[in-house]
């Protein structure tokens, strides 16, 4: 029991004595569709799980969805360019999470495009932000326009989302291009999403390490294909409270990466794919058969 | 039954030993290629600069060097973070110090000219007009003589660093 509580009360007070001065990490890729929302939905509510208050702010104005993942559409007042219009406080646009009271969400406004926020006004609502919570999770939208870099504005740290495909990962190398070149962005770290394990054994598609050593970045994180993120995302449930999906476990390793835990990489050999399945069923009839 | 499953087995483990097979899979294709065009993407080098390149560094070493100019392959390859530029020449043989001389005369003797073109160097023209010098080196008869003979006998890979 005693081990219990301790741990516990080390964490209430880490974070009572520290003034919240929260991490600002924008998700981004360069390429649509890698995964960035469900990555940046899945990220912010481990780390929510694991005690820290998390905020979520959607920058993809005109085209939002991280209040669809988060199953938080109907729960929407307010959004990022009522604030910046002066129409609410910051405090009064931020959407609570169903499950988690620790997790927020500022929401992007769906009937204005880019320019209806500014890289300055953006800066200003994270600065504001990190006084509350320990992480603002920024969600790029897509593309290397003025919508990246107002998301990029106020941020110091930096999730590159890929998939090892061509096309994905030609996009985040020239992301990482420019995130070089912003002095604000201390550190960047890569997220391979969509990995296909069983693509990469029969050499049909790069692996980790080949993406890896062509962007030359370091690694946070290593996702699983999962058909669970499909049903997940319908339902308006992150996969990381599916206790038995293996991306689900993958993002919480990400989060527990974040926060500085050193964990290992999951090992995504033992093959759950479908395809993998059949081929042990009919090697084990062969082997009955001899 | 069985037959039907052992026949659906054998298919699919076909089918994957086939991909194995093939000299180089999809994974090693897309590695490369994405190579070549990070390259290209990162340094701006354009597939026109990269051919004139090349050119210029045939023209450069055919001074010392007899080799076999189709089979020379420019390539970029990566270690670590840095790019290197790969070059693979196949050499016939090496040329003797009289054979050097008398090709430094001749560029000596092009300097003028081409002293001009290197001060604009993103004019394209120029860059037919190297191909052009490197065809009248070609049309040497000392060296069209010398050329069908057994090729690849070195290999010599030169990297040079970006």
């Amino acid at each position: 029991m005693q081990l219990c509580v301790e741990p516990n009360q080390s964490q209430a007070k880490e974070i009572k004595g520290e003034t919240m001065s929260g991490r600002v990490i924008v998700i981004t890729s360069g390429k649509g569709g890698v995964g960035k929302t469900t990555t940046n939905a899945n990220i912010g509510t481990a780390l929510a799980r694991a005690g820290k208050k998390v905020v979520m702010i959607d920058t993809d104005l005109g085209l939002r969805n991280l209040d669809l993942l988060l199953g938080l559409e109907n729960r929407i007042v307010y959004t990022i360019v009522d604030v910046v219009e002066g129409r609410c406080k910051l405090k009064q646009a931020l959407v609570k999470d169903k499950k988690n009271p620790n997790l927020c969400l500022l929401a992007a406004a769906q009937t204005r495009d880019k320019s209806a926020v500014t890289e300055e006004q953006l800066k200003d609502i994270c600065e504001e932000l990190k006084k509350d919570f320990d992480f603002i999770l920024v969600d790029c939208p897509a593309g290397i326009e003025q919508g990246f870099q107002n998301a990029v504005a106020g941020a110091s740290e930096a999730i590159v989302v890929t998939t090892p495909e061509m096309s994905a990962v030609r996009d985040a190398d020239r992301i990482i291009g420019l995130l070089e070149a912003k002095e604000e962005i201390k550190s960047y770290k890569l997220l391979i999403n969509r990995v296909r394990p069983n693509l990469i054994k029969s050499n049909d598609m790069m692996s980790v390490e080949d993406v890896v050593e062509i962007l030359s970045a370091d690694l946070i994180g290593i996702i699983p294909e999962d058909t669970g993120i499909i049903t997940s995302t319908n339902k308006g449930e992150p996969i990381v409270n599916d206790e038995k999906s293996l991306a689900g476990q993958a993002y919480k390793n990400v989060a527990r990466r974040i926060i500085g835990e050193e964990v290992p990489f999951l090992n995504l050999e033992e093959d759950t794919s479908v395809l993998a399945k059949v081929k042990k069923f009919f090697s084990g009839l062969m082997g009955k058969e001899k | 039954m069985k037959d039907i499953f052992t026949d659906f087995y054998n298919t699919i483990l076909g089918f994957f030993r086939q991909t194995e097979k093939k000299e180089e899979n999809a994974k090693d294709v897309a590695c490369n290629r994405l190579r070549v065009v990070l390259m290209q993407d990162r340094t701006n080098l354009t597939p026109e600069l990269l051919q004139r390149m090349r050119q210029e560094l045939i023209d450069l070493l055919s001074k010392y060097v007899e080799m076999d100019k189709d089979a020379l392959e420019l390539n970029f390859d990566q270690e670590g973070g840095q790019m290197a530029l790969m070059l693979s020449i196949p050499v016939l043989r090496a040329k003797d110090e009289a054979e050097i001389e008398a090709e430094e005369e001749k560029t000596e003797a092009d300097e003028e000219e081409s002293d001009e073109e290197i001060e604009s160097e993103a004019d394209l023209p120029e860059a037919e007009e190297t191909e052009e010098d490197s065809e009248n080196e070609t049309d040497d008869p000392e060296k069209e003589a010398s050329e069908p003979s057994d090729a690849d006998e070195t290999e010599q890979t030169k990297e040079i660093e970006k």
